[in-house]
């Protein structure tokens, strides 16, 4: 039973993982290198509908991820190995997705909310925050191969 | 750092050089966790 629940937590932490780093990847593959070529019209189609909602999908699919990451690794018992680095295969692969969740919440979500209008803010707050949100998004983009290299080795590329 | 993220492709290779050195930090910590015994272990097997 316990081996049935180990997997079912893994199969949930990675489809928030795929709901996550897909949308991720999403905004920063495709809708930021496209807003330019969009006509100014047409602009609030992705930043009052689209953008919006993949905000939702992104920030809590990080939060699952993250949710059930720590679950699976306390069941597997090496949470605390894998977060001292004692453990440094999973370990920085975790303190990766750490941190790249901590963005999703506290910088990007933040600044995507004025950026995009949902909150009140000044008009030149408006500008910095996107783009406060668009590096912090490249951030998470770049910390993304590592961490998944990190999470990928550390269970299939046994000796490596 | 600004001017990498701000271009795709540089975030793209940034990441992937960050791979690397991850690669290697990981081997070199995993040598200094290991014990004696099991040191000699996996010496044997790389």
């Amino acid at each position: 039973m316990e081996d049935f629940i180990l997997f079912i937590v893994r199969y949930l932490h990675v489809l928030c993982g795929v709901m996550w780093i897909g949308i991720l990847w999403y905004f920063n593959f495709v809708q930021i290198p496209s807003m330019p070529k969009i006509p100014d019209e047409q602009k609030p189609a992705i930043s009052k509908v689209i953008a919006p909602e993949a905000l939702f999908w992104f920030r809590w699919g990080a939060a699952g991820t993250v949710l059930f990451g720590m679950i699976l690794a306390y069941m597997n018992g090496y949470i605390h190995e894998a977060l001292t680095l004692q453990k440094p295969d999973i370990g920085f692969g975790m303190w990766m997705g750490l941190i790249m969740a901590f963005n999703v919440w506290f910088i990007i979500w933040p600044a995507q909310k004025i950026a995009l209008g949902i909150v009140e803010a000044d008009a030149d707050a408006k500008p910095a925050a996107g783009r406060r949100a668009m590096l912090f998004s490249r951030t998470n983009t770049l910390l993304s191969i590592p961490m998944l290299f990190s999470m990928i080795s550390a269970q299939n590329a046994t000796g490596f | 750092m600004s001017k990498i993220l701000q271009s795709l492709p540089m975030t793209i290779v940034a990441g992937i050089v960050l791979t690397v050195i991850m690669v290697f930090a990981t081997n070199k910590l995993e040598n200094m966790n290991q014990s004696g015994a099991e040191k000699v272990i996996s010496d044997m097997i790389n």
